[in-house]
C-alpha cells in the first residue's frame, strides 16, 4: 500500500471545515518534509465544495514544490467531483496583508436600531471581543490599525490649528485682566488648567465628531443602504463585531492622544503668549504650570476623552446602522451624527465639571 | 451520494410560510402570505414591480422581523424573540441579494470566501481562494477575483453576489432576480446553471424573476404575489388556467386594458 517512509492520510466521510483545517495542517508538515502526501479516501463519500477547493490548493502547492498529492481509494461520486477542478489556478498574486475575522459570538442582532439595543449589542460585542473571547484570535486586529491610522491622522492637523489659535486668544485675554492685578503669572495656571480638562477634550471631541463621527455613520448608512450589513447577516455573522467594533477601539486610543495632543499645543501657544506680551520668560511659565496643574486634572482629561469617543462611536453607529431608504438618506444621517454627537457631548461635558467639581 | 435530491416525504420542507404579515412603519406590504416549498424544488415567485418579493424574501432568511406568521427553515421554526439567530447552521442558507450585496471593502474573491471565512478563520487561505476561484468559474466571472466590488458592472456584481450565494454548498438558495440585467446569453447560463446546481447537489431555490424565458426554463411552481396576498400557486401549465391577472403577466399584457382611454380629461376644444 504505501512505502514505509509514507504516512497515509485518512480522509473521513465528509470534509468538513474542520476536516480541512486539520489536514491542511498536516499536509502541510509532509509537505514541509519534503515527502508526498498520501490520502486515503475509503471513507470519502461527500465531497462538497469546500474539499474539492482544498484538494485543488494542496495538488497545486505538492506540484509546485515538486512533490506529489496521492489519493487512495477514492470513491466514484467524489471522484466525479474532483473532476471539477479548474485546471489553471486563479490569476494574480494572493492580498498581501490578512485580514482576521472573529468567529460569530452567538449574539442576537435586532433588527429596528434602537438606542437601548446599540448599547446592548455594543456592549455584548465588546465583551466578546475583550474578557469573553473563547477562542485565542484577536478579532480584526489590522482592521482596528487602518482605522486608527485612517480616522486619527486625518484630525490632527487641525486640531493642532485650532488648539493653537484657541489657546493664543485664552492667553492674551486672560493675561490682560490678570495684568491689571499684577497677576499676570497666574496665567500659566490658567491656560494649562483650562486646556487640559476643558478646552482640549471639548475642542477634539467636536472636530472628531464632525470629521471621524460622520465617515463612520456614511459609511456605516452606505452599506445598510447597499445591503451589505443584511449580507454580513445572511451569513450569520454579526455586523457589529466586523464593523463597528474596530472602529470602537480606533478612537477609543486615538481621542485621548489627540486630546493630549490638543491641550500641549494650546499651553504651548499660551507659553509664547506669555513671553511676547507680558514679559514671562518660558521657565518661568513651566514652573508656574508645573504648580497648579495638578495630577487629577489630567486624569479627567482621560476620563473625559474616552466618554467623548464612546459618544461619537455609539451615535454614529445608531444612526448609521438606523439608516432607512435610499442614498439621500446618507447624506442626512450623517449630517445628523453630527448634530446629535455635538449635542451629547457638550451636554456630557456639562454634567462632567458638575461631577468634578462637585 | 448523501446529496441526491431528498424526496419530499423524508425530513421536514426546507421553507414554510404560514399567514406571513410584514410592512414598513404602518404600510403592509405582505398580508398572510403562506408558501411551502418541498426539497428539490425551484420555486419562482412573480408579482408586479414593488409588489413585497424581496420583502418576502427577507422575512424568509430572517432579516425581516415579520408582524405575524411563522417562518420555518429546514422544520426549525425562526425565533424572533432573540432576534435573528446568527449561527452556523444559516450557513445551510444561501441568499443572492438584488444588487448583489458585496462587501465594498473586500474585494471579490474575499467576498467569495467570506461566509466560510467568517465561521472557519483557519482555514487555510489557499483552499479558500481555490473555492472561490471555484465558484466565479461557475457563474463564468473567472479573472475578475481580484477586482474591487466598485470597479464591477451591475450583471457582474449579482454574478458574483451569486458565487458568494453558493460559497457554503447552501442546501436553500434564494435568489432575487437572478438575471436581471444580464445579456440573454449570460441568462440563459444562469438559468442553466441553477438547473444543474439542483439536479447534482439537489439544492432547493426560492428564485424572484421577471424574466419569462427564465420561468419557462426553471420553474418547478410559481407563486404569484399582488397587492400583499398570494394569488396563484401552483405549476405554470395551471397558471394558463389561473386568475386573470396571472395570465395578463405570463403574456405580457398590461391588466385589463382599455380602461385607460377611458380615464382623462374631455378639454374643452375650440378651433
Ligand atoms: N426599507 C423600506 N422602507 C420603507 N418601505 C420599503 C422599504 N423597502 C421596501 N419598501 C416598500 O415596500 C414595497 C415592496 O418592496 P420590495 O422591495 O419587497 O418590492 P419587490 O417586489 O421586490 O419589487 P422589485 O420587483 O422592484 O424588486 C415597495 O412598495 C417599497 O416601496
Ligand atoms: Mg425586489
Amino acid at each position: 500500500m504505501s512505502a514505509p517512509s509514507t504516512t497515509l492520510l485518512t480522509v473521513p466521510a465528509a470534509m468538513t471545515p474542520a476536516v480541512v483545517t486539520d489536514l491542511s495542517k498536516r499536509a502541510g508538515e509532509i509537505l514541509r518534509g519534503g515527502g508526498d502526501v498520501h490520502l486515503d479516501c475509503a471513507a470519502l463519500v461527500r465531497l462538497d465544495s469546500l474539499g474539492l477547493a482544498f484538494l485543488t490548493s494542496l495538488h497545486r502547492q505538492a506540484e509546485a514544490g515538486g512533490h506529489k498529492l496521492v489519493l487512495h481509494a477514492l470513491q466514484e461520486a467524489p471522484a466525479a467531483v474532483l473532476a471539477k477542478a479548474p485546471a489553471h489556478p486563479a490569476e494574480g498574486e494572493e492580498t498581501p496583508v490578512p485580514k482576521l475575522f472573529e468567529a460569530v459570538g452567538g449574539g442576537a442582532y435586532a433588527l429596528a436600531l434602537e438606542w437601548k439595543d446599540v448599547a446592548l449589542l455594543l456592549s455584548e460585542s465588546l465583551y466578546h471581543s475583550t474578557l469573553g473571547w473563547r477562542k485565542p484570535k484577536t478579532l480584526l486586529r489590522g482592521e482596528a490599525v487602518t482605522q486608527m491610522i485612517r480616522l486619527g491622522s486625518t484630525a490632527i492637523s487641525i486640531v493642532l490649528l485650532l488648539s493653537t489659535l484657541i489657546g493664543f486668544t485664552l492667553a492674551l485675554q486672560s493675561g490682560l485682566q490678570l495684568e491689571k492685578y499684577g497677576a499676570a503669572i497666574f496665567l500659566a495656571d490658567g491656560i494649562g488648567i483650562s486646556m487640559i480638562t476643558e478646552i482640549g477634550p471639548l475642542m477634539t471631541a467636536v472636530i472628531l465628531a464632525g470629521r471621524s463621527g460622520s465617515a463612520i455613520t456614511a459609511e456605516l448608512a452606505t452599506m445598510t443602504v447597499q445591503e451589505e450589513v443584511s449580507a454580513l447577516r445572511a451569513m450569520a455573522a454579526n455586523p457589529f463585531q466586523f464593523l463597528v467594533i474596530p472602529r470602537f477601539w480606533a478612537l477609543t486610543v486615538t481621542q485621548p492622544l489627540l486630546t493630549v495632543a490638543s491641550a500641549l499645543s494650546g499651553i504651548f501657544s499660551g507659553m509664547v503668549v506669555a513671553l511676547l506680551f507680558f514679559n514671562i520668560a518660558p521657565q518661568a511659565f513651566l514652573n508656574q504650570l508645573q504648580g497648579g496643574v495638578e495630577i487629577k486634572y489630567v486624569f479627567q482629561m482621560l476620563v473625559k476623552s474616552v466618554t467623548f469617543a464612546w459618544l461619537i462611536v455609539f451615535i454614529a453607529t445608531v444612526k448609521g446602522l438606523g439608516v432607512r431608504g435610499g442614498a439621500d438618506a446618507v447624506g442626512r444621517a450623517a449630517t445628523d451624527c453630527v448634530v446629535t454627537c455635538i449635542f451629547a457631548i457638550v451636554l456630557a461635558d456639562a454634567l462632567f465639571s458638575f461631577f468634578f467639581y462637585l | 451520494m448523501t446529496t441526491t435530491p431528498n424526496s419530499p416525504a423524508t425530513g421536514a420542507p426546507p421553507l414554510r410560510i404560514r399567514g406571513l404579515r410584514a410592512g414598513y412603519g404602518t404600510r403592509v406590504i405582505l398580508d398572510g402570505v403562506d408558501l411551502y416549498v418541498p426539497a428539490g424544488e425551484i420555486h419562482v415567485v412573480l408579482g408586479g414591480s414593488g409588489c413585497g418579493k424581496s420583502t418576502l424574501l427577507r422575512a424568509a432568511t430572517g432579516l425581516e422581523r415579520p408582524w405575524a406568521g411563522s417562518v420555518e427553515l429546514f422544520g426549525e421554526p425562526l425565533d424572533w424573540t432573540q432576534g435573528r439567530p446568527a449561527d452556523e447552521s444559516f450557513l445551510k442558507i444561501g441568499v443572492l441579494f438584488q444588487g448583489g450585496a458585496m462587501i465594498s471593502s473586500l474585494n471579490v474573491e474575499e467576498n467569495v470566501a467570506l461566509p466560510l471565512r467568517i465561521h472557519y478563520p483557519d482555514l487555510p487561505r489557499a483552499a479558500l481562494r481555490e473555492l472561490a476561484h471555484l465558484k466565479l468559474q461557475q457563474v463564468s466571472l473567472d479573472g475578475a477575483g481580484l477586482k474591487m466590488p466598485g470597479e464591477l458592472s451591475g450583471g457582474m456584481r449579482k454574478r458574483a453576489g451569486l458565487a458568494r450565494a453558493l460559497a457554503a454548498d447552501p442546501a436553500l438558495l434564494f435568489c432575487d432576480e437572478p438575471s436581471a440585467g444580464l445579456d440573454p446569453v449570460t441568462s440563459r447560463g444562469l438559468d442553466d446553471l441553477l438547473l444543474e446546481l439542483r439536479e447534482t447537489l439537489g439544492i432547493t431555490m426560492v428564485v424572484v424573476t421577471h424574466e419569462l424565458d427564465s420561468i419557462r426554463a426553471i420553474a418547478d411552481r410559481i407563486t404569484f404575489l399582488s397587492t400583499g396576498k398570494v394569488i396563484f400557486e401552483g405549476t405554470l401549465e395551471e397558471a394558463a388556467s389561473g386568475p386573470e391577472e396571472v395570465r395578463d403577466f405570463l403574456n405580457r399584457q398590461p391588466s385589463s386594458p382599455g380602461t385607460a382611454s377611458a380615464d382623462v380629461i374631455a378639454f374643452h376644444l375650440e378651433s
